[in-house]
């Protein structure tokens, strides 16, 4: 389903005669029309692979650059030399003169009627969760590597982190195909390491391709060097990733920012829908007291809307008041978040300062901030092997697996059903910092009205009862976690098994 | 989440486009501008009068629309704007029924710090860094809402949505906290304040194809006009009072200009355009060949000015 715009005829008409334009003015509107939507690139390598560069040449070859910044870089590279496109996604001082890239930084252009935005991260093992934090922000991911070396045990870790944070779509840059000859053998075997990196993963799209960003090949433009590559340049690749803002899927949520108020009686709730879709006359649930009422009006500045979908920010006035405020989070009838009473989630371990237990907490979920009433580490994430190992230590640049349990209450998804309501931060209470970033892999509460009255059992509550000790998905543990839901029901107890386990 | 992106077929059945790239952009500053404005104790939004201002308040109105933007706006005065951002700025403000409070750094004034005879530098640190310090200290806010864009200059490239200062407004790069997501964290430490940019990931052209969008007012001296100009160290100067002396040679010549960037008349060069409606003006600004801040005298003193600039607190 495409995401939709609705509005009341009146505003339409008002529209259509404003519309009306000279034909100077139709040719300017061509220039400064809105683009059809925004893709975020995030881009993942090291120095070596020559990200920089390849990162420039898109822009050089691909965007309308400033003339100036053009030929300032024409400019540097003195007569006769080639223009260091690297220098197009150069950032601070401090690594300029490192000769490293330590942080994240944004770089916009627009090709194709799309406005682009690349995320360029560092790929260097001890800054994980400065890619953490770009890839969150990511539609897909470009991920580089040198054509001489291939796929290396950082490929893998790399293809780890993206999958945690959410990305669903993943590039591999096989650059300086020109220094192994432009060997289609050369290719191939890499392209078939990559295939086998990313299996594992949830990714929907993983393509490999052979370029040269030095000389452009395949970024752009087609390479006359590989004539026995058929498939698509870099940016054509880009070119098929779906925008947001164009999904309406999935069930409704609406985390409520603030309340603002009008003249007379009016009081609206203020926030951005971050999945699926409500209307003029939809049932909403308050998730926390199970409260609904009907949605009476979705006011904007610019006129009130029949309907909005995923990624626009709203007011929704309700037919009657249901005494919700920031923090709680509005769904549909048929499918609610849970009130969380104690979560499994992955963490990126953010903070400079490893984890100490006796440190106050404080969980920052969409628009809620709740204190920890307990933080569990229960295992490390090795990003290279996957394997877990045991442990309650937890350091910068860590992915650890952990129990949270909120001091009261809290709604949400798991991440992998609702991402907006499915992920977290964690923050000092003391200095304010962010802590970790976190995915809600499963979830221990009440959902209520739809599934009052059950009992989810996530893995997480199966791995510390019947299931110690087993692998989590492996058959033994699903047969025991069927075994458990057969008891509780024959008990009298509605159970569902939840959980990636099943 | 504008009305051209529905139109009425013959039939009378609505067709719908998606949301475009402003649509979007322009959610995400109002997600930004809520999620500040509850979580700071109290905000206020920085307003320069020029284009990304005007485009920076349009947003904080639909933000909170029904409701008036819970925050005042300031103004750093300078006393060396233009007359005319002066006059559009009050009647803008008044128009909208605003809180407006302004600023001058009486101290600066008071030692006759200008940018004539003061290095741009130097007087760009006492009249702007130094008064925003004064006035965020003043009133005690611990949230200011700024119209800086990532694409305005390579060291804003890697600033965050929330970005924090430590006691005295010091910007330390390495002490800015990761974000992901739409997640948003404003919690502050002792004597933190943040400063909240919601246009972050806007270029040039998305504020001047908003402007455009919204059909909104901006300062005439972004049109092309006939205008008082010196030629100075190759930049074309509007002349806005008598308080710039002209050196040996110099001498005033009118000429049809208008701006780019606004900022202090003696800082800010013309360019030379017969653009004199708002549509032209921002066609021409499209399709041109240079990057913005090549207006702006402040940033040409040496690499790594602008970097430099904000370490010590400049917005």
């Amino acid at each position: 389903m495409r995401a939709t715009v609705l509005r009341k005829p009146r505003d339409a008409h008002a529209d259509a005669v404003a519309v009306k334009a000279s034909a100077a003015q139709t040719a300017r509107a061509a220039v400064l029309r809105d683009l059809d939507g925004v893709v975020h690139i995030l881009t993942c390598g090291s120095v070596d692979d020559g990200k920089s560069t390849l990162m420039g040449r898109l822009l050089w070859d691909a965007a309308d650059l400033p003339e100036d910044t053009r030929a300032n870089l024409v400019a540097q590279a003195g007569p006769g030399g080639q223009p260091d496109v690297s220098l197009l996604v150069d950032g601070l001082v401090a690594e300029r003169e490192q000769g490293i890239t330590i942080d994240i930084a944004w770089r916009y252009f627009d090709a194709q009627q799309r406005r682009y935005v690349i995320i360029d991260s560092p790929g260097h093992e001890q800054y994980t969760r400065n890619m953490a934090s770009g890839a969150s922000h990511a539609d897909v991911a470009i991920m580089l590597v040198d054509a001489r070396h291939g796929v290396k045990r950082q490929t893998r870790r790399h293809a780890a982190i993206l999958d945690l944070v959410g990305i669903r779509r993943v590039i591999l840059a096989v650059n300086k195909m020109d220094l192994v000859d432009w060997s289609e053998d050369r290719f191939r075997a890499i392209e078939a390491d990559f295939k086998a990196v990313t299996a594992r993963f949830g990714f929907i799209e993983a393509q490999a391709l052979p370029v040269a960003a030095k000389s452009g090949d395949n970024v752009a433009r087609r390479s006359v060097e590989m004539d026995w590559y058929g498939g698509p340049t870099l940016l054509d690749v880009l070119a098929r990733v779906p925008s947001r803002g164009r999904a309406a899927g999935g069930a409704f949520r609406m985390p409520v920012q603030t309340v603002v108020r009008g003249e007379t009686d009016f009081r609206g709730l203020a926030g951005t829908v971050t999945s699926g879709r409500v209307a003029v006359g939809t049932v909403v649930v308050d998730s926390a007291s199970g409260r609904r009422a009907t949605v009476k009006r979705i006011v904007t500045m610019d006129g009130d809307l029949d309907a909005a979908v995923s990624g626009q920010a709203i007011v929704l006035q309700l037919d009657h008041d249901i005494d919700v405020s920031r923090g709680a989070v509005l769904a549909g009838e048929e499918n609610l978040p849970t009130m969380a009473h104690s979560l499994d989630a992955r963490l990126v371990w953010l903070s400079n300062v490893a984890f100490d237990a006796d440190h106050g907490v404080l969980l920052r979920t969409a628009t809620d901030l709740v204190p920890l009433a307990s933080i569990t580490m229960r295992s490390r994430l090795n990003l290279e092997t996957m394997a877990e190992s045991t442990g309650t230590i937890c350091e910068p640049n860590d992915i650890v697996l952990a129990d949270l349990v909120p001091a009261r209450p809290v709604a949400l998804d798991r991440f992998v059903d609702n991402r907006d309501t499915g992920s977290f931060v964690l923050v000092d209470a003391l200095t304010g910092d962010t802590l970790a970033g976190g995915v809600v892999s499963g979830l221990v509460g009440q959902a209520l009205a739809a599934e009052a009255g059950q009992f989810v059992l996530t893995d997480a509550v199966l791995a510390r009862g019947v299931c110690a000790g087993v692998a989590v998905g492996s058959p033994e543990f699903r047969r025991r976690a069927d075994e458990v839901a057969l008891i509780l029901k024959a008990a009298g107890v509605v159970a569902r098994l939840d959980g990636g386990g099943r | 989440m504008r009305p051209a992106q529905q139109s009425k077929s013959e039939g009378g059945t609505r067709m719908t486009r998606p949301l475009s790239h402003l649509d979007i952009l322009e959610a995400e500053s109002i997600h930004i501008f809520r999620e500040a404005a509850a979580q700071f104790r109290k905000p206020v939004l920085l307003y320069s009068i020029g284009k990304d201002s005007t485009v920076l308040l349009h947003l904080a109105r639909k933000a909170f629309y029904p409701q008036k933007p819970p925050f005042p706006l300031l103004h750093v005065d300078t006393t060396w704007k233009f007359r005319d951002m002066i006059t559009f700025r009050d009647r803008a403000v008044a128009k909208l029924g605003l809180d407006l409070i302004v600023h001058t750094n009486a101290e600066g004034v008071a030692r006759g710090v200008d940018p004539v005879r003061f290095a741009p530098s130097l007087y760009t640190d006492v009249m702007k860094t130094q008064a925003l310090k004064q006035a965020l200290d003043l009133h005690g806010f611990d949230g200011a809402f700024g119209g800086a864009r990532r694409d305005e200059e390579a060291s804003r490239a890697k600033e965050r949505v929330f970005s924090f200062r430590a006691p005295g407004h010091r910007w330390d790069p390495r002490k800015q906290r990761p974000e992901m997501w739409r997640l948003l964290n404003g919690r502050l430490g002792t004597g933190e304040t943040a400063r909240v940019f919601p246009l972050s990931n806007w270029t040039e052209r998305d504020v001047w194809r908003y402007i455009l969008r919204e059909k909104l007012e901006v300062v005439p001296l972004y049109l092309a006009a006939e205008r008082p100009t010196v030629l100075r160290d190759g930049q074309l100067l509007v002349l806005d009072d008598d308080r710039m002396p002209l050196r040996d040679g110099e001498r005033a010549v009118t000429r049809r200009v208008r701006f780019r960037t606004l900022g202090c008349w003696p800082l800010t060069a013309a360019i030379e355009s017969s653009a004199d409606t708002l549509e032209a003006a921002v066609a021409e600004t499209m399709t041109s060949a240079t990057s913005e801040r090549q207006g702006r005298l402040i940033d040409h003193d040496q690499a790594g000015a602008m970097e430099r600039k904000k370490q010590e607190g400049y917005f």
